[in-house]
Parts: structure tokens; sequence; C-alpha cells
């Protein structure tokens, strides 16, 4: 038992040796002897693997080392019996014992070990059971208990020399220690769970109900061997019987390695690939359930002609591989977890970002259920991070340091069109390798991520869009009631000043005529009076002009606005130097254009003289780069412009702003002023020359 | 005096201001209105069919009513150089003046049309074109001249200011001897002050008769632009 290593090694390589010894002879070189072959495959195999696992991936623990010495002996066993069948069938030994006594010591060599073999099998069962879970004895009890049972070794030498029949010896040796010492090896292992949980050892305790499950299944199955005197090594209840006789080394196996995973039991730190753990699993399932097949096949056969015994095989083949497919599924559904299909994955991410508007929230789900569908090690998605985007990180798994060598995952870009709008990193997978159906879904989910993130880059550049349609629109409405307000108030002052400037002057001179006729009536001079009159007509004709260039000065239509333009400064009291770029002489613009363009020079030319208390101005006008600038400079005592709000300046910018151009009002206080407007140069007429 | 009275076509496309003008012109005896017509196409017909000494035009006419007068103003003096025109204009923006003289001075006059009213104002303009000179009014000169606006490179940058007061009234159409008059200096003085701004203009070369507007619409034609 506490063997060292070589010792485990030298046995798990005979046990091995005899396995393949057995199958090789049980397959090619002996007929008729096939009933032992379900045997091999569905309890030696299974147990031998099982405890091969074990004690590969946990050479020094107690319960690796029994499961797989009990492997160890069931080959031995199988490898003496064939061994034995051989000799007797192709050689003619006769190694049958007499009715009493021991057999002829030839015989003995064989018998004995075989004997010897079974029971260890079965002393070595009940150890392991009632050591259960760490294997080591914990009860003062225990060890002597269980030491006691390797007596039973003396049995197979003892019994003959006492004179028992040989028949009685078989039993005694062979069927009942094999059919019972199980049932007591997990009775054991119930009362070590009751006293552990006496003595509140919780991590024994929680194995009754497991332990009480067992003792039951493998006394239920021991009691069954006590009707095998009855039907011999034939017939529906040997069947059974069979059936039932592999199932605690399955069970054990089975329990053992996914315990091995499921609970560390072979220790804290060892970690082993699930993928063995599965492979494992499912090599016991398989050969137990080729086992069970093979025993319906072959019973069949006893009973019914080969064409129909076929049928029987294929049958019960084709009604176990449902259950075998289920058992197979559960152990890959415990040993992996939820592992989702590629399908399954992709059906899951477009769940996700269907209604993925929050990158933020997007990233960490992306990443979570990449790392757990495929299962990686780490996965990190990067989502934005391109123009305004921000970018949104999500990380799932245990993701190694930046600089530990060796780990550096892979990259995919989340692409749309070309613009990079992401990144999905991820480490290696946790088991197996990265196949290229896995890089497809990594690829799938990139592009599903990219149009995600295009969504919400799109959603984001609408919602500013439309904040900014609405601001715009808010903006136009005001600005909109504010040149409405402006040009009811420019009409009323039209009209005061044509019916209390010029209509009076017009029945001023009415009157003035009257006095004259008055005049000439009483044969006086009226020379003076109509020089008056005409003089005043002269006023009112001025008054007029001056009316009707304040609603649109003729001369920007008939001209343009290089001809309004001087013409207006030209009427400036102080100073005014006009540089206008040469090729704008040749140009008419767009009416709208012109009129705000003069309206804006003529308002802010209005201004300096009004507020400015400027000694010159200057004025530009240049076309660049598809624009038309304006711009007035005065040298007079500016203004603050973050407090001023004057009706005029809005009122300018509203023009400005109505025909699509812009307005940069730049002044400091005793600094001057600059009023500098950008305006759609649309062309109405280029003059060539 | 026993001239014959001169020959003029009026164009104007309001009825009462084309009557009033015809009364008043031959009311003087010095001018015989042989056809007033209310476009400038029955303008032009007019002077083809009555070949006038002159011709007194409306700037404004149908069918748009922008600058169709001076169009046909420049038809006229471009198919008849011996038909000088007045032009009478209700703008008393200069643009319209350097807009009639953009071909040349000769022959043409810009006048507002109030000087309807100063009837020996109309009749010494219809005199001048006729004679191929001619005339701008005094109130585009007074704008221009009052003007602060200037350019680095303006010409009239190198007059002085007497200089400038002799252009004002040279514009104004008078003689050497009446701009003397006004300025209360000799007549020697003035032509002195002509022939300097004459050579600063660079018009030392025309002929007299032309130099005196000329000097003006030089002036006119480059004072307000500047070049950068």
């Amino acid at each position: 038992m506490r063997g060292n290593g070589p010792a485990i090694r030298i046995a798990a390589f005979f046990g091995g040796s005899c396995l393949l010894w057995a199958v090789t002879t049980g397959a090619f070189l002996l007929e008729n002897n096939t009933v032992t072959l379900p045997w091999i495959l569905g309890a030696v195999l299974p147990c031998y693997c099982a405890g091969l696992f074990a004690w590969w991936h946990a050479p020094a623990n107690p319960v690796a080392r029994r499961l797989l010495l009990i492997g160890t002996a069931l080959s031995v066993s199988i490898g003496i019996r064939y061994t034995s069948a051989l000799l007797t069938v192709r050689f003619g030994w006769d190694l049958s014992a007499p009715e009493n006594g021991l057999p002829s010591p030839t015989a003995c060599l064989v018998v004995l070990p075989a004997e010897w073999d079974n029971l260890a099998v079965s002393i070595l069962v009940v150890h392991l059971l009632a050591l259960l879970p760490d294997g080591r004895s914990r009860f003062r009890y225990e060890r002597p208990v269980l030491r006691s049972l390797w007596a039973l070794l003396a049995l197979p030498f003892v019994l003959p020399l006492a004179g028992v029949p040989t028949r009685v010896v078989e039993f005694a040796v062979f069927y009942y220690p094999e059919a019972w010492l199980p049932g007591v090896g997990a009775t054991l292992l119930v009362v070590r769970c009751l006293r552990a949980r006496a003595a509140g050892e919780r991590d024994v305790a929680v194995l009754l109900p497991l332990a009480l499950a067992a003792a039951g299944l493998f006394l239920g199955r021991a009691v069954s061997r006590l009707f095998r005197t009855w039907h011999g090594e034939s017939g529906i209840l040997y069947l059974i019987g069979s059936a039932l006789g592999a199932l605690p080394y399955v069970l054990i196996s089975l329990s053992v390695v996914y315990a091995a995973l499921r609970y560390r039991l072979l220790g804290v730190d060892i970690v082993i690939r699930r993928s063995v753990v599965y492979g494992t699993l499912w090599l016991i399932i398989s050969g137990w359930y080729l086992g069970m097949a093979m025993t319906l096949g072959l019973t069949a056969g006893q009973y019914f002609p080969i064409g129909l015994s076929v049928l029987v095989a294929v049958t019960a083949t084709a009604l176990f591989q449902p259950l075998r497919a289920k058992l197979n599924q559960l152990a890959e559904r415990r040993v992996f977890g939820d592992r989702l299909s590629s399908f399954e994955l992709l059906v899951q991410f477009g769940s996700v970002l269907e209604h993925a508007y929050d990158l933020s929230r997007l990233a960490p789900q992306l990443a979570a259920g990449l790392q757990q569908g495929l299962g990686l090690q780490w996965a990190r998605v990067r989502l934005g991070g391109c123009g305004d985007l921000p970018a949104h990180v999500g990380r799932a798994g245990e993701e190694p340091a930046a600089d530990a060598a060796g780990t550096a995952g892979s990259g995919f870009p989340v692409c749309y069109g070309k613009d990079v709008l992401g990144l999905i990193e991820y480490g290696p997978k946790s088991e197996g390798r990265f196949t290229p159906e896995d890089h497809d879904v990594v690829g799938t989910l990139a592009r599903q991520a990219a149009l995600a993130v295009h969504n919400v880059r799109l959603a984001a550049e609408l919602s500013t869009r439309i904040e900014e349609a609405q601001r715009q629109a808010g903006e136009l409405d005001a600005s909109r009631a504010r040149i409405v307000h402006a040009q009811d108030g420019e009409r009323r002052r039209i009209e005061r000043r044509l019916h209390d400037g010029i209509q009076q002057d017009l029945v001023a001179l009415v009157a003035k005529l009257r006095l004259a006729r008055n005049r000439l009536g009483r044969g006086g001079d009226v020379h003076a009076v109509l020089t008056e009159v005409q003089d005043d007509a002269y006023r009112v004709i001025d008054e007029l002009r001056e009316v009707a260039h304040g609603i649109h000065p003729p001369v920007l239509t008939d001209q343009g606005l290089v001809a309004a333009v001087t013409s207006r400064a030209r009427r400036m009291p102080i100073p005014v130097t006009v540089h206008i770029e040469e090729s704008l002489d040749r140009v008419r613009f767009a009416l709208d254009i012109e009129e705000s363009a003069f309206y804006l020079i003529s308002e802010a030319l209005t201004n300096v003289l009004k507020h400015a208390d400027a000694t010159r101005v200057t004025i530009r006008i240049a076309r660049r780069e598809g624009w038309l600038v304006v711009e007035v400079v005065d040298d007079g005592v500016g203004f603050p412009t973050d407090t001023t709000r004057g009706s005029g300046l809005t009122g300018m910018r509203d023009r400005i702003e109505a025909v699509g151009g812009d307005l940069r009002i730049t002044s400091r206080s005793g600094a001057g002023t600059t009023i500098r407007s950008r305006l759609a140069e649309r062309v109405r007429e280029e003059i060539r020359d | 005096m026993t001239e014959q009275p001169m020959r003029v076509v009026i164009a104007e496309d309001h009825y009462l201001v084309r009557e009033g003008t015809r009364r008043l012109l031959e009311d003087t005896g010095d001018v015989a209105v042989v056809s007033a017509v209310g476009d400038a196409a029955e303008l032009l017909a007019a002077v083809e069919e009555l070949r006038p000494e002159a011709v007194i035009a409306d700037i404004r006419m149908p069918p748009s009513h922008h600058t169709e007068g001076i169009a046909a103003a420049h038809a006229i003096r471009a198919g008849h150089p011996g038909i000088g025109v007045v032009m009478l204009s209700q703008h008393a923006d200069e643009n319209y003046a350097f807009d009639l003289f953009q071909r040349g001075t000769d022959g043409l006059a810009y006048l507002l049309k109030e000087r309807i009213g100063e009837l020996d104002e109309l009749l010494r303009a219809l005199r001048e074109v006729a004679a191929g000179r001619s005339v701008v009014d005094p109130r585009i000169v007074e704008v221009l001249m009052g003007s602060h606006t200037r350019a680095a490179d303006a010409p009239l940058a190198a007059l002085t200011r007497r200089e400038l007061d002799v252009l004002r009234h040279m514009a104004e159409g008078k003689t050497n001897r009446a701009i003397a008059r006004a300025l209360v200096l000799s007549e020697s003085t003035i032509e002195k002050h002509v022939n300097a701004t004459f050579t600063k203009l660079g018009l030392a070369e025309e002929p007299q008769l032309h130099r005196r507007v000329s000097a003006v619409l030089a002036y006119l034609r480059h004072a307000p632009r500047g070049a950068g």
C-alpha cells in the first residue's frame, strides 16, 4: 500500500501487460471463452484506466494508488484466468481442483494466485471505500478492522487444508468476497461518516448520502449473488448479475475520476486538464456500455440462432446508445460546465447585441460570454475608442500580467468597413487548442460587435444632430421672430418718415403755393416765394431719396455690393479706407448675400458713428475658399463683447445667419472693434474679360 | 442771337415729367423738342430717325426700371458720336455717374433730375454735350470731394488742397475765369493750378477741351478703390 514510486509503477505496468495479454488471448487464441470479455470492458478496463489516471495526477494519494492497484489486480486476475484457460484448452493441462484438498502443485501455481488476487481486489475495494474521501484512517477502529481483512488471504490455503469441499472454498474465496466486500466497504464508510458527523468533521460527513446509496446498492447486488448457485453461468439472471457485478468498479472509477476534478479529491493544488478527465470518464462509460451490449448479445447467442442473436445485439446496442450518449453528455456537462455550442454562443450574443446601446455594459457581457462560451482563460473586449466614441473595456477571466512571457493572447479587431471600432483579445483556451471554428466564432462575434458599435455611434451622432437641429430650430424661431419684429419696426419708421416728414413738407409746399397765388392776386411779387417753394421741393426730393435709399439702396441692385459699399463709405464723415479684392468688381453674388453683406457693413458703420467715437474705419471685402469675407474694423472705444447685448448686434447676427453665414465680433474696451463675417459665396454672375 | 433752336429728343417714362420738361425747354425758345418718348427702344428709334443734336434721357425706364438710360446713352454715343446725351437721374449716387462715364466722358452729362428746375443748368449741359464736352452734377462732385474715403494710391492723393478746390469748380463746368472769381484768385494762378493738376493726374497730353472733365473723372474712377 505505501509502496514507493517504482513499485507502484512496476505493478501498474504488470497490470497493463496482463490486460493486454488477456485481451489478446481472449480475442484471438481462445474459442468459446468470450463470456469474460464484457467483464474486461465493463469493469477491468474502466477501473485500470481510472486508477492510472488518478495515480498519474496524484502519485502520493492513497485513493489513487488503491484504485490503480484494484485495476492492476483485476487485470492480473483476468490475465491469470485467460492463461489458465489457454493452458487447459490448448495444452491439455489439468488445472481442475479435486473435490477436497489442494489441487496438484502445478495447478496451485495458477489457482492460488488467482484466488489471492481476487481477494486482494475485494479487500482493496473495502479499503478504498471505507477511507474515503482522503484515503487515510481517522478513527482508531479503522486501521485494525481494515488490516484484519488481509487475513482473508489465508482462506485459499487454509480452507482446502481444513478439508472444506472445493466448491465451498470457491464460494468462500471467490464469489462471496467479491460480492459482499464492496458492500462492507460502503457500510464502513457509512459508519465513518456517522462518526465524522459526531466529531464535527464536515468533509467526511457530507459523503453520508453517497455512502448510504452505495451501501444499499452494493449490498443489494451481493444479495443477488446468493442465488447464483441456482442459475449458473448463463441465462437472463446471469446477465443481470454480471451487469450488476461490474457496477461497483464502474461506479467507483467514475466517482474517483469525477471527484478528482470536481472536488479536487487528489490534492488541492493539482490542476487536471478537463479534457483528460472527460476523456477518462468517456472511456469508462464507453467500456461499460460496450461490455453490457456484448453481454446481452452473447447471452442471446446462447438461446437464439446466430442471426437473431446478432439482431438482439444490434438492438441492444441501439437501445443502450441513448443511455451512453446521455451519460457522456452528463459527464461533459459536469466536467466542462455549461459550455455553449458556437451556434448557441452566437444566438446568445445576438440577443445581447440587439438591445446594446450601452457599450459600457455590452463590453463586459461580450467578454464574459466569449470567455465562458469558448472556454478561454481570459478575454478582453474593447469597444469604441475611435473618433468621439469613448473606449469601453470589458474583461473576463484571469488575465496574465502584461509582462508575463508566453501568455500573450490573440487579437481580433472589431471593424466596420475600414473603421476600427474596437478590439477583441483573448488568451488560450483552458482546454484544447483554438480551432478554426472557434476563430470563426470570434470573427463573427467581432463583426456583430462592430455592427453594435456602429449602431451606437450612429445613435450618438443622430442624437447630437437632433440636439443641434433642435437648438438651431429654437434659435431659428427666435431669430425669425426678431427679424419680423425688426421689419415691423422698420416699416413703422418709414411710415413715420413719409407721413410726418415728406407729407408734411408737401402740405407746407401747397400752403406756400397758395400764398404765392394770393400775392399774385394782389399784384405782388411772387419771385421770392416761388424760389422758396422750389428750394423746399428740392429738400423734399432729397428727403424722399434718402428714405428710398434707406429702404433699399438702388445701387446695390443695379451695380452690386462693391459700388454700394464704396458709396456708403464715401458718405461717412470720418476717414474710411476700403480694401476690396479686385476680382470682386466683376462678380455679382446672389441677391440675399449681397444684401446681407451690405446691411452688415452699413449697420457696422452706423454703429461706429453712434457708439465707437472712432477716428478711422477700415472695410475689407475678400473671397476666401468659397466664402465672401467681410470685415469692418474701427479704432474706437470698443466694448466688452460678453456683456453687450445690443439689438443691433443681434439683428446683424440674425440677418447673417439667416443666409447661412457666421459673424464674429472682436472688441475690447479701448481697443476698437472688429466685425468679421463669412458668407457663402454664391455667385450669380461673373463678368470675365 | 438768331441761332437755330437746338434739336432735342426727350426720353422719360413719367408723363408729367416728360411733358413738363418739354414745355420748360420749348418755353426758352433755345430748344426744339423734336420728339418725346417713353422708353429706351423708342428713344433709339427716334435718334435714328430724327438725328437730334442732343438727347435728354431718364436713367430708369421701362421695362425693368434699372439703368436702361445708361445703356441707351452708350448705344447713342457709339452709333452717333455727334449726338450728346444728358442723363437725368434720381440717383445722387456717384456710382451711376461712373457707370455712365465708364467708356469715356465725351458728349455725356450726368445731372440729377431736379436740375429740370434749374433751367439754365440744363440748357448749359445740353450745349456742352452737343459740343462733345462733359458735365457732372455738382452734387456728385460734392460727395466725392467731401468724402474721407481714400485709398493709398488714389491719384488725387498727390493734389494739394488748393488744387482740389480748383478741380471741384472745374468739375462743375466753370471756366478758369469763373473759378478765379469764386476763389478770389487771379486767373493766371488758377491756370497754374489747373496745369499742375493735369500733370499730376497724367492728363498733360490730352486735348485742352477734354482735360477739364477728364481730370475730375479720372479721380472719380480711381478714388473709391483701394487695392489691398
